[in-house]
């Protein structure tokens, strides 16, 4: 039953009926849950100890970063699934997923560099987790420029899947450079095996930030994948009954 | 041997292959100590920085063509449907690059590194990693040189540059250790073992993407 799920699923038709039935609910639910928790973030949290108000950035920068980095490892998959199972779809997602990636990360590097000032002093250092986000920026633009380079969309397509393949190496390291480097950005407050260092009162509307803002992203996703069926399928005859 | 034997005579025959890349680090070497205010402290502070530099940017400009002009005289595709390895071949070119390319400028480096620092004891530990980091980056970049083999190479090394700027970093950190007597063969097999992986991988990789391209 599965199978024939993603076998129906696979196909570009079928995903963009169902994405048009399910998107009212994400796109709704999502911008009720960020506006929510922004605003208890905003208004009801109390001031950091150390940091005032300062630290309120933080409902922006941590779920940019944190879907920005999930993005690249969706098209990761995504770019898998079509190099071993031919599965078209997941290709259009692979493209149009890294606009939208790039505009994630361009929000965590601003955010950060916004929060530095007040905390570090400084809106730019060259240590290992933001350079390697740069990196990441640089990654999601150069796919871009890979893809459009081509005229023919089966070549860019496989060396577009191939080039994620081999770029999510990255994602490791930005994970990781808090910890393997001593870098002035902090280590992750909330992991999944420990405690949350960060306190409950600030967690919760963190937490609904983070789905809210992956939510909203999501929408943008469905968008642009929706571009990226109509581009690639235009000479279909279900596109053409659809518009 | 026989394929090693034929892409050492293609290379060493094809002079501005090989030579060109070399004379251009060399020319960095020589041409960046004008730019620094005459006094050695300085110019051993900045040198490893401008090293690491000039050796990707020259990997970068050595690998310009490396599948290019067999792409366009049919032997890839030649191989590709002749039951010999394509990945090995691919594999044994890369090796020719380096051996042409990176080991002559990996000396040169070492040179210019007594030369600029003066102590020869931390020149010694910097040969190996620019021996291995040249292998890396000519590695990595043959990669995106066939990523977009009929585009152009600027496009495909500029798209894979930011996979080796995380190693930028540790060959920054590989100098701190040398300076300090820190944990130096640490990160001399950090990189072997990078070297390891990638040495296997990379040829198969550029073998699909080959074969792709003459779909």
């Amino acid at each position: 039953m599965i199978k024939k799920f993603i076998h129906q699923f696979a196909s570009p038709k079928t995903y963009m009926f169902q994405v048009n039935r399910a998107y009212p609910y994400i796109f709704y639910f999502s911008v009720i849950i960020y506006s929510l928790s922004v605003f208890w973030g905003l208004f009801l949290t109390p001031e950091d100890f150390v940091q005032g108000n300062s630290y309120r950035i933080i409902y922006l920068h941590v779920p940019a970063s944190f879907i920005s980095q999930s993005l690249y490892l969706a098209m990761a998959i995504a770019s898998a699934v079509y190099l071993i199972w031919k599965v078209k779809l997941s290709v259009y997602l692979v493209r149009s997923i890294a606009p939208i990636g790039a505009i994630t990360t361009f929000i965590a590097l601003i955010s950060g560099s916004i929060w530095g000032i007040p905390t570090w002093g400084t809106w730019w250092v060259w240590d290992a987790r933001i350079v390697s986000t740069l990196i990441l920026f640089i990654m999601y633009l150069g796919l871009i420029s890979l893809h459009d380079s081509f005229n023919n969309f089966e070549k860019a397509d496989k060396f577009l899947s191939i080039l994620v393949i081999v770029g999510s190496v990255n994602i490791p390291i930005i994970k990781m450079s808090v910890e393997w480097w001593s870098t002035l950005h902090q280590p992750a407050s909330i992991t999944l095996s420990e405690k949350p260092a960060i306190d409950l009162v600030m967690l919760y509307p963190l937490f609904g930030s983070i789905i809210g803002f992956a939510g909203i992203v999501t929408c943008l996703v469905i968008l642009s994948s929706k571009f990226q069926i109509f581009r690639r399928e235009k000479n279909k005859s279900w596109v053409n009954d659809y518009v | 041997m026989n394929i090693f034997r034929f892409e050492f005579l293609k290379l060493s025959r094809k002079s501005r292959g090989w030579l060109g890349p070399i004379l251009v680090f060399v020319l960095i070497m020589i041409a960046y100590p004008l730019t620094v205010e005459v006094s050695n402290l300085e110019l051993g502070q900045s040198f490893f920085s401008v090293l690491w530099i000039a050796t990707l940017l020259v990997m970068m400009l050595a690998t310009e063509d490396i599948f290019l002009e067999d792409y366009n005289d049919g032997s890839l595709e030649q191989l590709s449907i002749s039951d010999g390895n394509l990945s090995f071949v691919i594999a044994v070119k890369i090796f020719i690059y380096w051996m042409l390319i990176g080991i002559p400028i990996s000396i040169i480096g070492f040179l210019f590194c007594i030369g600029i620092t003066n102590s020869s004891q931390n020149s010694i530990y910097v040969l190996p990693i620019i021996l291995v980091a040249s292998y890396i980056f000519i590695n990595v970049f043959s990669f995106g040189n066939a990523l977009s083999l009929t585009k152009g190479s600027v496009l495909g090394t500029l798209v894979t540059l930011p996979l080796l700027l995380p190693l930028l970093i540790v060959l920054g950190k590989v100098i701190v250790a040398i300076n300090f007597g820190l944990n130096y063969f640490g990160f001399l097999l950090l990189l072997l073992g990078i070297l390891s992986i990638i040495i296997f991988i990379v040829p198969m990789i550029i073998s699909y993407i080959i074969r792709a391209h003459l779909e």
